[in-house]
């Protein structure tokens, strides 16, 4: 059984925990990988090389940083069907849906590129005489990124991508179910000129997502998931000091009014509803239908 | 469509159409009868579920599976309460040919992401993701330029240079006039 293991510093690294999960895929329900479980000490070891690497990455210039991601939208367009067929084949969804979630993920690193525009601060002349003052943007340091199984191109695409343009150095602890996506962007990075350490992966499950809750050199935490843990997250994580985003779920209502164009309606609630087999944050997954039935009389009225 | 993402899932899902059956729904399409539900795969049919309400588990619950719910209600003012009384908040569509009822509701609801006629409003990279109440924790959405603002920390500088001919000693508050 082919292993899916941790990207730390630029390499792969095998797990030593002896605990593994297992990896289908789901359209044939044939296991098909074993993926590592970190320890908290795999997790440091992980949060070791992105300390090590902060110090040269938030002295990168902005134009080198930005030419690096343009690198890295120019390798990912090129790549884009191997990197959709591991979604597909570990996550489920069809081809061509996983091909619409890694371009959504690649116009996050195209809006990254722009990092030299974004991080501009402002500037006000004469404050006071022969006084000025300005503000700057700094990055944080080491984060971390905990992304769901339904996108696993996607999510941490949303998170890396502004997080490394900032200047940080980054940890993702990608969804045990479909792991392989994480360690294809571990290696694409690379390719483009991300420096070893700037970008890591450690598989795991809840012992690698609470050492990240729990480590001192971790700043801040993206999250994407149920809202149970969401919660569970954000309270941690912010009871430790920590800046966190928590999404969590969804209850996504389309509310169809009588005078709305009922084809266009229906066809919107079928693609929405059972795309990717309803596994979306922001799938419908209530069609609230406004009056239907008093319209159906007034016709009949008529 | 593709499969679900593990067998316990798909099973947990299909629990729904046998719960709301039970609640007083009706099952109009259940998609344990699909030819794809007995291959060996973790498939399962479109399902679509009609007369739901509120206090159905299939309502309550993110079943986060193929399965869709109608919940009738007879006026907009029902519709959008439904939203806002909802512990959920990411995504909302309306349906509408009306650019006043889009208006409004666009000002009345209670999401972080809205749609009109648009059924998955998820924002382009150069605005920011995120929902409200429990569809959120934290203060910043998730990329765009939220996530700018997530992964940096202000600072603000104040400076002056050297100039002999106005310096002098002040205990008092720095003072700007």
């Amino acid at each position: 059984m082919e292993r899916i293991s941790h990207w730390i510093g630029g390499k792969s690294v095998a797990g030593e925990s002896g605990r593994t999960g297992p990896v289908f895929n789901p359209a044939t329900g044939e296991q098909t990988h074993e993926v590592d479980f970190a320890t908290a000490q795999e997790l440091d070891a992980a949060v070791a090389a992105a300390r090590e690497a902060f110090p040269a990455w938030r002295a990168t210039s902005l134009s080198k940083r930005a030419d690096i991601l343009f690198r890295l939208r120019e390798l990912l367009d090129q790549r884009k069907p191997e990197l959709a067929r591991i979604v597909s084949s570990q996550h489920g969804k069809v081809v061509s849906d996983a091909m619409g979630e890694v371009q959504r993920g690649i116009e996050n690193i195209e809006f990254a590129t722009s990092i030299p525009n974004l991080l501009k601060g402002g500037f006000s002349e004469q404050v006071s005489t022969g006084v000025d003052v300005f503000s700057i943007r700094q990055p944080l340091g080491v984060v971390a990124g905990v992304t769901p199984f339904n996108f696993p191109a996607m999510v941490p695409m949303w998170m890396f991508a502004n997080a490394i343009a900032c200047g940080n150095t980054f940890v993702l602890k990608p969804s045990e179910k479909d792991p392989g996506a994480s360690l294809f962007l571990g290696e694409l990075l690379q390719d483009a000129g991300v420096p070893d350490g700037v970008f890591n992966v450690v598989q795991g499950d809840k012992v690698a997502v609470d050492a990240i809750l729990e480590h001192p050199d971790i700043k801040a935490i993206s999250f994407v998931g149920s809202t149970p843990i969401a919660r569970y997250i954000y309270t941690t994580g912010t009871a430790n000091g920590k800046r966190v985003q928590a999404l969590g779920g969804a209850k996504n209502h389309m509310i169809v009014l009588p005078d709305a164009d009922l084809d266009m309606a229906a066809d919107a609630a079928v693609s929405a509803g059972y795309g990717s087999a309803g596994e979306r944050c922001m799938a419908v997954s209530v069609v609230v239908a406004v009056g239907l039935d008093r319209r159906r009389a007034g016709r009949q009225d008529r | 469509m593709g499969p679900l993402v593990t067998r316990e899932h798909r099973d947990k899902v299909a629990g729904y159409l046998d719960s709301s059956k039970a609640q007083g729904a009706t099952v109009v399409r259940d998609g344990r009868e699909d030819d794809v539900y007995q291959r060996e795969g973790f498939f399962l049919g479109v399902s679509l579920i009609d007369n739901v309400t509120v206090a159905m588990d299939a309502y309550k619950d993110e079943i986060f599976g193929p399965v869709l719910s109608v919940v009738r209600v007879d006026t907009y003012d029902d519709a959008v309460r439904l939203v806002s009384e909802n512990p959920y908040g990411n995504g909302v569509a309306l349906f509408t040919r009306d650019g006043g009822a889009a208006r409004r509701f666009q000002f009345d609801v209670e999401a972080g992401m809205v749609g009109i006629n648009v059924p998955i409003p998820v924002p382009v990279a150069y605005y920011s993701f995120g929902g409200w109440k429990a569809s959120l924790f934290g203060d910043n959405h998730m990329y765009g330029p939220e996530g700018i603002t997530f992964y940096t920390r202000g600072k603000v500088v104040t400076e002056r240079w050297p100039d002999p001919s106005t310096s002098t000693v002040d205990l008092g508050f720095p003072r700007t006039r």
